[in-house]
């Protein structure tokens, strides 16, 4: 899975989550999209881990400073056994 | 693809939506399903797509506790939504519970909640000292922790006369300490545990438990924490557990409101036995221990006659003749189910949705009191259809699913404490102080001394009759032949001077048992033949059976008769009397497979001497 393919599946995620719909792009990043806080983060990530059948390691998902970064993550994690 | 079509409606603007959405949120298991159902709920919202019927107010509902409480809050406002009451809510700060509560000019005061919904954090819930501690002093801790709840329960209570309803603890899922865990309550497994007890058993009237326990239990105790959730996020919990720690909470929620169903109507064939009665005759239907899928079938009768003995009414709506129908309650030994414990026996050719609604006029009760089972879709479907208040209850494939399927409808679950439970209580309490008794007394003889038994032995009357039929239509264990009879046959015995039939009661210090035996005897010639000898079990031993004899003995003579003749008939259940009249001093004259027949002089036979004392009523001089 590449970089693309992987937003593309989080975008999908991202419509069932938000209320209004975000178009997600590389840079985008949490305090671009005023109804993603911490909150709803975590619903977020729930979801994500569950489609994408990875786990984060606690504290990672902060540090994934755009959405760039997180498909990153998520291909990282991914590649793991 | 459930998503999809909901969003279908969502944009159509088409209120069949909610119901949708309804039926989509009682399926989800997963986190990840649920949320987004949430989340087009609030859609609808933001597009003013009305719900079809609201309730005017909403329900006031305050959330606090030792956890952050995004985003149970959300699923705790969905499900309530989707069932009808949605809820204005409020939440407390992460672990400000203590103090929002204690606190007189919180806002949780000013808010002024209906329900008030509790999560205490586990953290405070453990022993602080050694594990080696003397249990008195790790007990007192635990009892410290209930304490604390119950105090905070109350003051709630008393502050807003909401319900309450508090989560109890998780327990642990981990190895640590090994077989130690459950040797000392200093352990978290065991103090949790013993905690979560007392909380349950302490609990008034107000104060509903929200077993998280169970829950995790239930789900399996690895899969209900996310040590990583709390690092993060301060979540109590897993994902998948705060799905069901939601569901339950609104659950809980609703029962405060709803009625709780009252009758069981089932089907018959291949619902409580396998097979078909009418096509495989009374032999050919599976039912009992000689095959697992006769095993099921007999197992999902036990777990229906438990619901009985909570209180549930049970009815039965078969297509089929009335005689073919009612032939397994009346002669299958391993019917557990027999017909007096149906309140309404329905086996006709008409529709079942036409059966229940001639069983709720009868029984005066709403239709939404009644739950419907059956194994056949298409009698579901033409119940849902035309009666659809009942609640209905497609049985899967799997016999042996059965009684999970009931057992967990969540549709029969006993509500709060009632004062009929507190007389219930009292019963079982003096039944306790007996069996204490019966403990300190080391000698038979000074304990039935002690119990001051006083019984009245009473020939029949008519305002016995009803009590005296549905004992000999119910009683299976202490019943010599099993002889039935309706109250008219009971009346025709009354009036039939070749009858003799008496029955007794007995009370004791600690009760009144009520009418606990009946016997008829029926005079041939020289002989007194025992038509009926049955007992209720709770009273054996206690010199009931040797008066009884005493009477039969007496009134034998009186009528000139010189011999005594007791019968056992062998039933599936009463082989605890097989011997009986041998015990009695009975001699064995005769015996088959399905009879055996004894006798007793009764010249020869000398009162036996009890600790019960005797009053007769109305009887003709001895």
């Amino acid at each position: 899975m590449n970089q693309a393919e992987v937003i593309a599946q989080l975008q999908t995620i991202f419509d069932t989550v938000f209320l209004e719909p975000v178009v997600l792009t590389l840079a985008i990043s949490a305090k671009d999209v005023p109804e993603w806080d911490s909150l709803t983060n975590i619903s977020l990530m729930v979801a994500v881990e569950k489609a994408f059948g990875v786990r984060f390691r606690v504290g990672e998902i902060e540090n994934a400073r755009n959405i760039g970064e997180f498909a990153d993550l998520i291909i990282k994690r991914k590649q793991e056994p | 693809m459930q998503q999809d079509e909901l969003k279908t409606f969502l944009l159509k603007g088409d209120p069949e939506f909610w119901n949708h959405l309804a039926a989509a949120t009682r399926v989800a298991r997963g986190f990840d399903e649920l949320f987004p159902l949430s989340v087009l709920r609030k859609k609808a919202h933001a597009r003013k797509l009305a719900p079809p019927k609201q309730p005017k107010e909403k329900l006031r509902l305050a959330i606090l506790g030792g956890y952050s409480l995004y985003p149970l809050h959300e699923l705790i406002e969905h499900f309530c939504e989707v069932e009808n009451f949605p809820v204005e809510l409020w939440l407390g700060d992460y672990d400000n519970y203590i103090s929002e509560i204690m606190d007189e000019n919180s806002e949780l005061y000013s808010f002024a909640p209906h329900v008030v919904f509790m999560l205490p954090a586990e953290r405070r819930c453990t022993y602080t000292g050694k594990l080696t501690d003397p249990r008195e002093l790790q007990q007192a801790e635990a009892q410290r922790v209930v304490d604390s709840l119950l105090e905070l329960s109350r003051k709630v209570n008393e502050k807003t006369r909401a319900e309450v309803i508090t989560a109890n603890f998780m327990l642990p899922a981990r190895h640590d300490l090994g077989a130690f865990r459950s040797r000392t309550l200093g352990s978290d497994w065991s103090f949790r545990e013993w905690v979560n007890l007392e909380l349950g058993l302490t609990a008034l009237a107000y104060l509903h438990i929200c077993d998280w326990a169970f829950l995790a239990y239930r789900l399996g105790g690895l899969t209900a924490r996310d040590e990583r959730a709390w690092f993060e996020s301060k979540q109590p919990c897993s994902p998948a557990l705060m799905v069901e720690l939601a569901r339950e909470v609104a659950h809980l929620i609703g029962s405060l409101k709803r009625a709780s169903k009252k009758v069981l109507v089932l089907d018959l064939d291949n619902t409580l036995w396998g097979g078909v009665v009418a096509d495989d005759g009374l032999e050919g239907i599976e039912l009992g221990d000689t095959s697992p899928r006769g095993e099921a079938f007999k197992a999902f009768q036990k777990y229906i006659a438990s619901l009985k003995q909570r209180g549930v009414l049970l009815a039965v709506c078969s297509k089929n003749d009335f005689a073919t129908a009612a032939e397994p309650f009346e002669k299958h030994p391993d019917m557990v189910l027999k017909m007096e414990d149906i309140i309404c026996f329905k086996a006709n050719w008409e529709p079942k949705s036409e059966n229940i609604r001639a069983m709720a006029l009868e029984l005066n009760l709403g239709l939404d009191s009644f739950v419907f089972v059956d194994d056949n879709p298409a009698e579901i479907e033409i119940v849902r259809q035309f009666v659809p208040e009942v609640t209905t209850i497609l049985l899967g494939p799997d016999p042996s699913d059965y009684v999970a399927q009931l057992a967990d409808c969540r549709l029969f679950e006993p509500r709060s404490i009632t004062a009929e439970d507190t007389g219930r209580t009292s019963q079982y309490r003096s039944e306790a102080q007996r069996k204490a008794l019966e403990a300190s007394v080391t000698d038979m003889s000074s304990y039935l001394e002690s119990l001051q038994m006083e019984a009245v032995i009473s020939e029949f009357t008519p305002v016995d009759v009803p009590r005296l039929s549905q004992l000999i239509n119910k009683s299976n264990q202490f019943n010599l032949t099993t002889h039935r009879r309706s109250e008219a046959e009971v009346i025709a015995v009354m009036n039939d001077t070749n009858f003799v039939g008496y029955s007794v009661r007995l009370k004791d210090r600690f009760g009144d048992h009520g009418l606990i035996s009946v016997v008829i005897g029926q005079k041939s010639g020289e002989t007194m033949k025992i038509d009926t000898w049955l007992m209720s079990c709770r009273v054996l031993k206690r010199q009931v059976e040797e008066e009884v004899l005493n009477e039969l003995a007496r009134l034998a003579k009186a009528r000139h008769c010189t011999r005594l003749e007791g019968i056992y008939l062998p039933t599936a259940k009463n082989e605890m009397v097989r011997d009986f009249y041998g015990r009695m001093g009975f001699t064995l004259t005769s015996e088959s497979e399905t009879k055996r027949e004894f006798e007793l002089r009764v010249e020869q036979f000398q009162p036996i001497q009890t600790k019960i004392r005797i009053t007769r009523r109305a009887y003709e001089p001895g």
